[in-house]
């Protein structure tokens, strides 16, 4: 197995300039997303609109980034023919924006529910999970990070991290759970808020998987082999 | 809880800040997504270099070219291609009066060259004016059996360049300009016939560029080559543009893609579609197009 280098330079300046672009791109889009999350589960927990209403007016920059990405990526295919680790890695680069694109739906989500949550109630399903919540969302951007960083730096070491600490956020996530029935058991009154609680959990969790797919396609661009599915935890 | 906002992500060879809606103040700012993605590449076609309008061209009572209209963008690479036989060849002759050395041919229309206008096919126009004027690299690499400076220094002499160090500044000038200078610089008595196949290609690159040429054509310049010599003189071609305008004729459409900023499509002496060279390669216009770079021709 060859290892890639991707500072590794091609007779092809071309050919380097457009990948190191589309990198440049994929960790931008990354930077961006990652404040989503963040923002998002913040400006729920603090009920904060203004806040949301940020994380909102953002998504279709988001969007933006993603086809940028998917049509540079497919230029670059379509001009170039890259083969062996540069295709991976065009590849690579394309379903991460993919992945990403698909967290920033997820902090959309959380944050329009923030947007419409209204001040603290006296019983209140987010303040009742509020420590989990907060500790995913510190988990899952982390993850988010390495996952990002390990795309950009071709890290397999860094990607492998990543997956094993889905782990974490995924117990975090069935914890978080136990915690909202015995919220629900006590006080149906606010079902509705509750639902959507449950939708910003399974929100985070989500997220992990995604960094988790990125780091999966970030070892297949370094290493040429997928990685076996690590067995996903209830 | 401000650990989760505003993390200043630090990828080693970046920083990445998100650079709106300064979330800390809470301040909302609508994205504005032309500064953050401002267009970072698409071909946009430079001022007119020469253009053919109207042109045809008979071998005899055979007709080559039919009714060309195209434009030469200024400093850019545009690639022809298209089967055997489609003319792109021929329409490349054109412009610097190849055709003129084979008895019975005739050319109807223009190739107007800018910013004189003056018409490459006129009859009143001397073919030796014109091939000052434009450059020709072949497809088989074709030093004269001179030394690899005389090689470079024979069209400078032509043109009554006579000083010594006039000659040698050019002749380096030009070899550097061809990427070879590094190679060579040590054996510049020695015989061009000398060198590999590559290196004879980029010394006729470089004499090509000696003498300053407006347009550069280039006749299949790689198909001799290997792919490591073939790289080379692909990287070359794309640095040229930012001197000459190039306009080059292959078979190999990988190569066009490569190289060129638009890419035109020629089929049985008709031009078929010119567009830029990311867009036919992605979603031509013509299904005549997609056919033929898709491979499903014939």
């Amino acid at each position: 197995m060859h290892v890639a280098d991707p500072h590794e330079h091609h007779t092809s300046k071309t050919v380097d300039q457009a990948l190191t672009e589309l990198r440049t791109h994929a960790v931008e889009m990354g930077g961006l997303v990652i404040d989503q999350v963040g923002s998002a589960v913040k400006a729920l927990l603090e009920r904060d609109g203004r806040l949301a209403e940020v994380v909102l007016s953002r998504e279709p920059l988001v969007n933006e980034y993603e086809s940028r990405l998917d049509r540079d990526s497919l230029t670059f295919m379509a001009l170039h023919q890259p083969v062996a680790n540069d295709l991976r890695t065009a590849r690579a680069i394309a379903r991460s924006g993919l992945e990403l694109e698909r967290v920033g739906d997820e902090s959309k989500k959380i944050a329009r529910f923030a947007a419409k949550a209204g001040a603290v109630a006296a019983h209140d399903p987010v303040v009742a999970v509020g420590r989990s919540l907060r500790h995913m969302a510190t988990l899952s951007t982390a993850m988010l990070r390495s996952a990002v960083r390990a795309l950009d730096e071709a890290d397999p070491g860094l990607a492998r991290q990543v997956l094993e600490r889905d782990r974490e956020l995924d117990e975090e996530f069935a914890s978080a759970l136990r915690q909202v029935m015995s919220f629900v058991m006590e006080d149906q009154q606010f079902l509705r808020a509750t639902m959507d609680t449950v939708f910003a959990l399974k929100g985070l969790e989500r997220i992990g998987d995604h960094a988790k797919n990125i780091a999966e396609q970030v070892l297949y661009m370094v290493e040429g082999e997928r990685p076996r599915k690590t067995k996903k935890s209830a | 809880m401000n650990e989760l906002v505003n993390t200043p992500t630090d990828f080693k060879h970046r920083q990445v800040v998100p650079m709106q809606g300064d979330t800390s103040t809470n301040k909302v700012e609508k994205p504005s997504l032309s500064i953050v993605l401002e267009d970072r590449k698409s071909a946009r076609a430079n001022p007119p270099k020469a253009a053919a309008e109207k042109l045809n061209f008979w071998y005899g009572a055979n007709q080559a070219l039919k009714n060309i209209d195209l434009v030469i963008p200024e400093n850019q690479v545009t690639a022809l291609i298209g089967p055997s036989g489609c003319g792109k060849s021929t329409f490349l002759r054109c412009f610097n009066r190849m055709h003129d050395l084979q008895p019975d041919t005739r050319y109807e229309g223009a190739i107007h060259l800018r910013p004189d206008n003056v018409n490459l096919v006129g009859r009143e126009v001397d073919p030796i004016e014109v091939r000052m004027r434009i450059g020709m690299v072949f497809q088989k690499p074709n030093p004269f059996p001179k030394t690899v400076f005389e090689n470079v220094a024979y069209g400078l002499r032509l043109r009554g360049v006579s000083n010594r160090t006039e000659l040698a500044e050019r002749v380096e000038k030009a070899l550097r300009g061809a990427a070879i200078w590094d190679e060579v610089k040590d054996r510049l008595n020695d015989s061009a016939l000398a060198l590999s196949g590559g290196q004879m290609q980029r010394l006729c690159i470089a004499r090509a560029l000696a003498t300053q040429p407006e347009i550069l054509l280039f006749d299949e310049p790689t198909s001799a080559l290997d792919p490591i010599a073939t790289a080379k003189i692909e990287e070359l071609i794309t640095e040229l543009r930012q001197r000459v305008t190039v306009l080059i004729v292959t078979h190999n459409m990988q190569q066009a893609a490569r190289v060129s900023d638009f890419t035109a499509f020629m089929y049985l002496g008709e031009l078929v579609e010119v567009d830029a060279t990311s867009k036919i390669f992605t979603n031509p216009s013509k299904k005549a197009t997609e056919d033929y770079i898709t491979g499903r021709y014939g």
